[in-house]
């Protein structure tokens, strides 16, 4: 798969012929430079944004084929998204937040029953009722976490989530993505430049130039065909 | 959380959140609906309300609500049969016979000579006029004609006479049906006076059977003003009289009617002053645009978020068409209250400017309820281009990093 941006002289080739397959319950990482790709990467993964060739496959659905309507229902149930800024809408409560990909996909069986066993698993049992504009940096990204996890998706999807924490709270997430995706044999593929924060993971996609390299760069590589 | 809030539409809920958040955008967007919705009922009540009080001063003092004429210049029918048969019908309160001339007036005050020709002149049934028409309310000074040699002179006359008094002795001159001068001295016994001089301002009251006596016209009656206790009834009483008097050659018009020739000009003039109304009200649409706009822009990142997790590109139309509904409809409602305070004021107070006639105030709820469903819809409509436009923002926003 690949990714153009621009045209002409201003012709960026973000992503150059990048091919992988990940398997469910993986943890990977993605690292690399600024401007390397990664977040261009994570966005067609996301099925946030269309590669310009190429195909991307999600449980053998071959997404590049979807129209805006049927990305969007695909994006619902089979994704979760954690970003670096601002997961939540402020204008609701953190309850609502999390409930609301429920809503969207309007499968409201045991949905606050649901969001309120996230919540507890990412330690905001008393935050939910706030505003989401009113907790901090931290606790933001614990309920995106738990609104990423609640229609049980195929991949959750984060891109530098703990870009914006200080370095002990961005223990405590990654140890707590760790955690759900083992309880709950989740898919995750996590865009960072902590990597030291991550420790063991499953799998390590180094992203350079536009280009995936399987594992740790410099040490080890292998190259993705 | 209960219930409720769960299963509640979670679109209209989060375009209720994104709005009352935005208390200022909430408010400069009602506050537009409002103002145009308030402009069109200020118009209407002054407008609307100075048409009606033309109207119905037009029916009180000349036309009563129905008037009867004759395609000849007079009626010979004897007026008291006329009378009776009219009161006879329930819906009529009062009918009364009138004839009108023109006359030359003068007066002689301190010594001095002052003549005033082609005065408008009336004559009444002083027993009768006063249960149909509410010309006798305008008598300022004096009392309204009560016997044969008693003339009320409208307050223009009496000015241009000289200043006539209540007391005063004037000498009026009418043409008869042969076209000779018929002279005779009344003693005045009231000035009338009417706001907004649609009254017999202008005018000269006599007893109608002194005016037939001076024109020759024994028995003869100009016009015929019937007063209803139920005005919507104009319309089949004057069907009536006219299928009963197939052989007479009687005209009969109600208020309506003849209100509607001598307003026309006024009628067009209202539809102006509403064109500027609805003007106003697009204005507040062109308002209510720019201000969704600028919520639009302010969310652009949240719009990515939503987009991300699943709302569909409906979804979100819907949420921001969901708000120009709730700005329609707190914005007609405000403007309605408004528009209905100012309503209510006006009548309350008898507005009337400089003095003039007093507005005929009037509650018109089918204008009431269409202009605050027009404001309403055009709120709606007035969303469509911004929710169309954040429709258009990618799922990628949401990766912004500013
Ligand atoms: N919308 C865009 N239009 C044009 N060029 C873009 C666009 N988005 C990204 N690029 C370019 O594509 C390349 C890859 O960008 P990307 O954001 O994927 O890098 P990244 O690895 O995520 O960097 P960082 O670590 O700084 O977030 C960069 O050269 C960037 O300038
Ligand atoms: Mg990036």
């Amino acid at each position: 798969m690949s990714k153009i941006y621009g045209q002409g002289e201003n012709q960026v080739n973000a992503l150059d012929n990048v091919t992988f397959s990940i398997e469910k319950g993986e943890f990977v990482l993605i690292v690399g430079s600024s401007g390397s790709g990664k977040s261009t990467l994570l966005n067609m993964i996301g099925l946030l944004d269309r590669p310009t060739y190429g195909k991307i496959f999600i449980d053998g659905t071959d997404t590049t084929k979807l129209d805006d309507n049927k990305i969007s229902s695909f994006r619902n149930n089979k994704l979760g998204f954690i970003f670096q800024f601002s997961n939540l809408l402020s204008d609701l409560t953190v309850l609502e937040n999390v409930l609301l990909p429920r809503q969207i996909a309007r499968t409201n069986n045991s949905a606050e029953e649901d969001a309120k066993k996230l919540l507890n698993a990412v330690g905001l049992e008393n935050q939910m009722n706030k505003r989401a504009n009113k907790i901090s940096g931290g606790q933001a990204q614990r309920a995106a976490i738990a609104r990423g996890l609640i229609n049980s998706p195929s991949i959750v999807l984060a891109d530098e989530p703990t870009g914006n924490l200080d370095s002990v709270t961005s223990e405590k997430i990654v140890q707590l993505m760790k955690t759900m995706a083992k309880e709950l044999n989740q898919t995750f593929i996590v865009v960072t430049h902590d990597r030291q924060h991550f420790g063991d993971v499953d799998r390590v996609i180094t992203i350079k130039d536009g280009h995936a390299f399987e594992g740790d760069l410099p040490s080890e590589v292998g190259v993705l065909v | 959380m209960d219930y409720f809030t769960i299963f509640v539409e979670y679109r209209l809920r989060l375009a209720k959140r994104m709005l009352f958040n935005k208390k200022g955008s909430l408010i400069g967007a009602v506050l537009a609906v409002t103002i145009g919705i308030l402009v069109i009922h200020v118009n209407f009540v002054i407008f609307q309300g100075l048409f009606d009080a033309i109207v119905r001063d037009i029916s009180n003092y000349r036309n009563g609500d129905i008037l009867v004429t004759d395609e000849a210049d007079y009626i010979d029918k004897s007026d008291l049969s006329v009378v009776n048969w009219f009161e006879r019908i329930p819906y009529v309160e009062a009918a009364t016979p009138r004839l009108s001339s023109t006359a030359e007036i003068n007066m002689t005050k301190n010594g001095k000579l002052i003549e005033e020709t082609r005065i408008p002149i009336v004559g009444i049934d002083p027993y009768r006029d006063i249960r149909a028409s509410t010309v006798h309310e305008t008598v300022a000074e004096g009392s309204y004609v009560f016997a044969r040699n008693s003339i009320v002179l409208g307050s223009n006359v009496a000015r241009d006479l000289g200043g006539a008094e209540v007391g005063d002795s004037v000498k009026v001159l009418v043409v008869d049906r042969n076209g000779e001068d018929q002279i005779r001295r009344f003693t005045v016994t009231g000035i009338a006076q009417s706001p907004g001089g649609q009254g017999f301002d202008y005018t000269a009251v006599v007893h109608i059977d002194t005016l037939r006596d001076m024109m020759k016209r024994d028995g003869e009656t100009g016009s015929f003003m019937i007063k209803l206790n139920d005005p919507s009834k104009a319309l089949e009483v004057k069907e009536f009289f006219l299928r009963s008097f197939p052989n007479d050659d009687f005209l009969a018009e109600t208020i309506e009617e003849s209100a509607e020739e001598q307003l026309a000009g006024f009628r067009s003039g209202i539809a102006m002053i509403n064109m500027i109304g609805y003007f106003g009200m697009m204005s507040s649409a062109f308002a209510i645009v720019t201000i969704q706009m600028m919520l639009v822009n302010g969310k652009t990142r949240e719009i990515g978020v939503m987009r991300s997790i699943g709302a569909k590109r409906k979804d979100i139309l819907i949420i921001f068409i969901f708000q120009g509904m709730i700005i329609g409809a707190i914005g007609a409602g405000v403007g309605t209250a408004a528009g209905l305070g100012y309503t209510f004021y006006a009548k309350e107070t008898k507005m009337s400017f400089n003095n003039s006639l007093p507005l005929e105030v009037s509650y018109n709820w089918e204008k009431i309820i269409q202009t605050a469903l027009t404001s309403f819809v055009l709120a709606i409509i007035a969303s469509l281009y911004p929710s169309y436009r954040a429709t258009k923002l990618l799922p990628v926003e949401a990766m912004r990093t500013v």
